[in-house]
């Protein structure tokens, strides 16, 4: 098998959109083939979410007062620093401080369990008080979101485990560290789904 | 150094964002104000993300964009779900 890369590229995009002129890509192309589906699976979400919102207004004004608002606050603050953790884990490969970028991937895979852990929480707990994908408009939205957005967290945290065992075999190092960037903007987009669920299905009412 | 400690500044930015606008949805009925304070901070902690933690602002700006519009498209629908 020939694994070189071709030495032209295909030249079917417009120059202007080459990493010499439009600025180097993080990670690698394939990972942004990736991010960039997933934004349109949760792009598809979002419009389905104001579209019901549009014709069910009273359902989705009530709707978020029988979540727990607590567990919504929990997950996001658990998000945003396992965000923090990933950066903090790709400054310390840059300084070769393999250590530390094991330490902060630690701590970003151990955010992933704890919101892995809470969200089943909430989910049992909704379902202690009689919610399900078929109680109202609102919930079958709500269900659809963050049951989608649990799966993602759950195969990056996999992924996050997987970079850690990489990271001990010596793979990456500051000089080369692609699939480690790879990885990190895919959590980051992760990160940022739920930044945008979470006003959508907790705060607005 | 300096950048690590940016790095922390915006890590609590996000979270008092977040507790804040948390407080606004609890405490007020959800106004056309409340509604597009919690869209320009959802707008704000978006863009912090992709330009500090996914690292695009000195990346490739075609990306940046997408991902830019992406966080401004959205929040600004829950502004236009204020007018209907």
């Amino acid at each position: 098998m020939n694994n070189e890369y071709p030495s032209k590229s295909l030249g079917i995009f417009p120059r202007s959109w080459s990493e010499e002129s439009a600025g180097r890509i993080p990670g690698n192309i394939p990972i942004w083939v990736g991010i960039l589906s997933e934004l349109t699976e949760f792009a598809i979400f979002f419009v389905a979410y104001f579209i019901a919102k549009y014709h069910y207004p009273e359902v989705f004004a009530t709707g978020p007062q029988g979540l727990s608002t607590s567990l919504g606050v929990a997950n996001t603050i658990i998000l945003l620093s396992s965000s923090y953790f990933m950066a903090k884990a790709m400054m310390n490969i840059r300084l070769d401080d393999r250590i530390k970028c094991e330490r902060y991937l630690w701590l970003a895979v151990s955010c992933g369990a704890f919101y892995l852990i809470i969200k089943t929480w909430e989910f049992y707990w909704n379902n202690l008080q009689g919610l399900s994908t078929s109680t109202n408009e609102f919930y079958t939205v709500y269900y659809y979101m963050t049951f989608n957005h649990f799966l993602h967290v759950g195969w990056a945290s996999c992924a996050i485990l997987w970079v850690i065992f990489r990271l001990r075999a010596g793979e990456y190092s500051a000089a080369e560290h692609s699939g480690l960037e790879a990885l990190a903007v895919y959590w980051h987009m992760i990160d940022l789904m739920w930044i945008l669920i979470f006003p959508l299905l907790y705060v607005l009412r | 150094m300096k950048q690590f400690k940016k790095l922390e500044w915006f890590w609590a930015i996000l979270i008092f964002i977040t507790l804040f606008n948390t407080f606004l949805g609890e405490q007020f009925e959800s106004t056309a104000l409340v509604s597009i304070i919690v869209a320009l901070t959802v707008m704000y902690k978006g863009i912090t993300v992709i330009d500090h933690f996914m690292e695009l602002k000195h990346a490739n700006r075609n990306l940046r964009w997408l991902m830019r519009m992406y966080l401004i498209l959205f929040p600004s629908l829950i502004i236009a779900t204020v007018f209907f």
